[in-house]
């Protein structure tokens, strides 16, 4: 079963998310911004351009002409490269564990998996995030010393960042695995 | 959302049964508020101000109002927290530059302060202390969003030197278009509407309250072949340090079955030790230095005789803790001491050595004659004069009442800056009022209130927290009152 619902996330932008729902005991939840605009590159680029013509007119020097262009490309690669996160996913299994993938625009991708046994519960937590506060989703593992604490604390959908309705649907659907899961191990 | 449906659902908390009494029954359901407080001073810092917030926090959350505090953040402490009863405070990562007190632009915490307001949907904002440099940006800034405004006053000023001069004229700005101002005795109201030149009649009078339950005598703790006596204070100028370091040796010559212990910490404690040391009395003075809140009681209870020094007080609480812990009262007159406590459980002196020695001898002399009550017996009187429930109550009526009134539109208070603060003083802040006003809309450009999610309610009449009326989604709130009785 597949669905894909729209939300927004704290700025006002949009994201789509997608949920599958393999089978009871595993879901995946994928968040995903939209692409890079033509429109926002275009404007980055002209003010680097327009800033270094203004540079160029005032000490005439060509060498700020290239080096312009040699910022714009590395700096468009740098950010489709280690910035700009498109697509981000979580797929929890309940025998297994919880897998967070994101996948930047370059088409790299980097995975953390965290094994069942050491998480201890999915909650929505609240945050002072820049000048705001704001709602995230997060995942409470085990401190393998003390039974009750809480040694980490990981935050899900970090970059994409969408709102309240949105983490409440996932924190549901994870809830109900969690409860299947704890169910299931209680009961062998 | 992980709280949400912990909370008692079996049985109403005996708070909800005393709450029902016929007569409040109308006026304190008629509605509920959203309160934001806001104030420097907050736990994990230990003072009156702290204590007064969380205490009287608590008792408006025990009558349905939803509550929240706003504080800097102190060291590792910041960020959002619960507290009992899912008081939720926030922490602001705001820098702190002076005394615990927050640096002030007035324009930097306008975004923060505006995110929460949104969020929580804050229909009245609670300053407290006029040290407290966020709690005034918090008005400002209220004022700028049209929300009610509250202000405590927690402490007395003087006229005549260029600092107090300069945080009076200061208040006169800040409080000149606040609803409502609350002050702790009728000396600290008199002092506040002379400095900040306001209408006696937005100003009301609410004391501050002790919890009887933390100071209950305990007479057998403390040795009846001697007399001691119980100074608790900060050993600072403002407290009278100074008198004290001249009625020890008076007194300790006079009596030798007399013993001192000085609870407190402060830069004036030095005199003391010096007096202590000229004079042999190592074995009767006791200096205990920096005592925590729980701990006063225990020292208290030894003691017979409570000494307080002030120079100047608002409202005196650690007479009144005192007191409550059966201990005779020797006070100087000053500030709004004499209406703490009636005439017959304080011996009030002028603020000088050889009256206060005089208080003290007729203390002592009552003491050995028998003529003093018990303990238990002052204890009984007190714990009825200050309780935080009779607090929370007037402040409520405070809130009705402001919530009736209107907010100062734009150009009335931009008149009002003008014509009340001076000529100055008046047109800067009302240039400083349109740029935040400017700033705001900026703010609402950016991220329109739409976007900001609205926060889920620990507390108020739709609490995760404290759902104490299952059922309280169907009717209104008078069908929510009635179910449960």
């Amino acid at each position: 079963m597949e669905d894909e619902r729209s939300f927004s996330d704290i700025c006002g932008g949009r994201l789509a998310l997608q949920r599958r729902y393999y089978s009871p005991s595993c879901r995946e939840f994928c968040l995903s911004c939209p692409r890079l605009s033509l429109r926002s590159l275009t404007a980055v680029t002209c003010t680097v351009w327009l800033a270094a013509y203004g540079l160029f007119t005032l000490c005439e020097n060509s060498m700020i002409l290239s080096a312009a262009i040699f910022i714009t490309l590395l700096g468009l690669l740098g950010y489709l490269h280690f910035v700009k996160i498109d697509q981000e996913t979580l797929l929890i299994i309940d025998s297994l564990g919880i897998q967070m993938t994101s996948s930047y625009a370059s088409g790299k991708e980097s995975t953390t998996f965290i094994e069942m046994g050491k998480v201890k519960d999915v909650v929505i937590n609240e945050a002072i995030y820049m000048q705001k506060v704001i709602y995230y989703l997060c995942i409470l593992l085990k401190d393998p010393m003390e039974p009750h604490g809480i040694s980490q604390v990981v935050p899900v959908f970090q970059s994409a960042k969408p709102r309240l309705d949105c983490l409440i649907e996932v924190y549901r659907s994870c809830q109900e695995i969690l409860a299947h899961q704890k169910a299931t191990s209680a009961s062998p | 959302m992980a709280y949400r449906g912990a909370g008692g659902h079996g049985q109403p908390p005996s708070a909800v049964r005393s709450r029902v009494s016929p007569g409040s029954l109308s006026t304190c359901r008629t509605r509920t508020h959203n309160i934001c407080m806001v104030s420097d001073f907050f736990y994990p810092n230990m003072g009156g101000v702290e204590s007064h917030i969380y205490q009287l926090s608590q008792c408006l959350i025990e009558r349905g109002h939803k509550v929240i505090i706003v504080t800097h953040a102190y060291g590792n402490r910041k960020g959002i927290r619960y507290l009992t009863n899912g008081l939720k405070v926030y922490y602001l990562p705001l820098k702190v530059m002076y005394n615990q007190s927050t640096a002030t632009t007035l324009f930097h915490s306008l975004p923060l302060l505006r995110c929460i307001f949104v969020r929580e949907r804050v229909t009245i904002i609670h300053s407290h202390s006029s040290f407290s440099a966020m709690a005034h940006d918090a008005l400002f800034h209220a004022k700028t969003m049209g929300l009610q405004t509250v202000f405590t006053d927690h402490s007395l000023f003087g006229f005549a030197d260029v600092s107090s001069v300069l945080t009076n004229k200061l208040l006169t700005v800040s409080l000149c278009d606040t609803n409502h101002i609350i002050c702790v005795s009728y000396t600290s109201k008199e002092n506040t509407v002379l400095r900040a030149a306001l209408n006696p009649e937005i100003v009301s009078v609410i004391p501050n309250a002790v919890d009887p339950t933390d100071f209950t005598p305990e007479p057998f703790r403390r040795h009846d072949s001697i007399i001691t006596i119980v100074v608790v204070s900060r050993l600072v100028y403002r407290k009278g340090t100074d008198l004290l370091s001249g009625i020890i040796p008076e007194l300790c010559q006079k009596y030798p079955d007399l013993n001192f212990i000085i609870g407190g910490e402060g830069p004036k404690r030095i005199i003391l030790e010096e007096v202590r040391e000229r004079y042999q009395l190592h074995d009767r003075v006791r200096l205990l230095g920096a005592l925590e809140h729980k701990d006063v009681r225990n020292v208290l209870v030894q003691g017979h005789i409570f000494l307080n020094t002030s120079l100047t007080e608002a409202f005196c609480m650690a007479i009144v803790e005192a007191a409550s812990c059966g201990l005779q009262v020797v006070s100087t007159r000053v500030g709004g001491i004499p209406e703490v406590l009636p005439e017959n459980l304080i011996i009030l002196c002028e603020p000088s050595v050889k009256s206060l020695c005089e208080g003290l001898e007729k203390a002592i002399s009552q003491l050995k004659s028998g003529a003093l009550p018990a303990p238990e017996n002052i204890h009984n009187v007190v714990k009825t004069f200050y309780t935080w429930r009779n607090v929370a109550e007037r402040t409520e009526k405070v809130y009705d009442r402001v919530a009736g009134e209107a907010v100062l539109p734009m150009d009335k208070r931009l008149d009002r800056l003008i014509s009340h603060c001076g000529p100055v003083t008046g047109c800067i802040f009302a240039l400083l009022a349109v740029f935040n006003f400017l700033f705001l809309l900026f703010l609402r450009w950016m991220t329109p209130d739409s976007i900001i999610d609205v926060a889920i309610d620990a507390t108020g009449p739709k609490g995760a927290w404290t759902r104490q009326y299952p059922y309280s989604k169907k009717g209104g709130e008078n069908n929510e009152m009635s179910k449960p009785r």
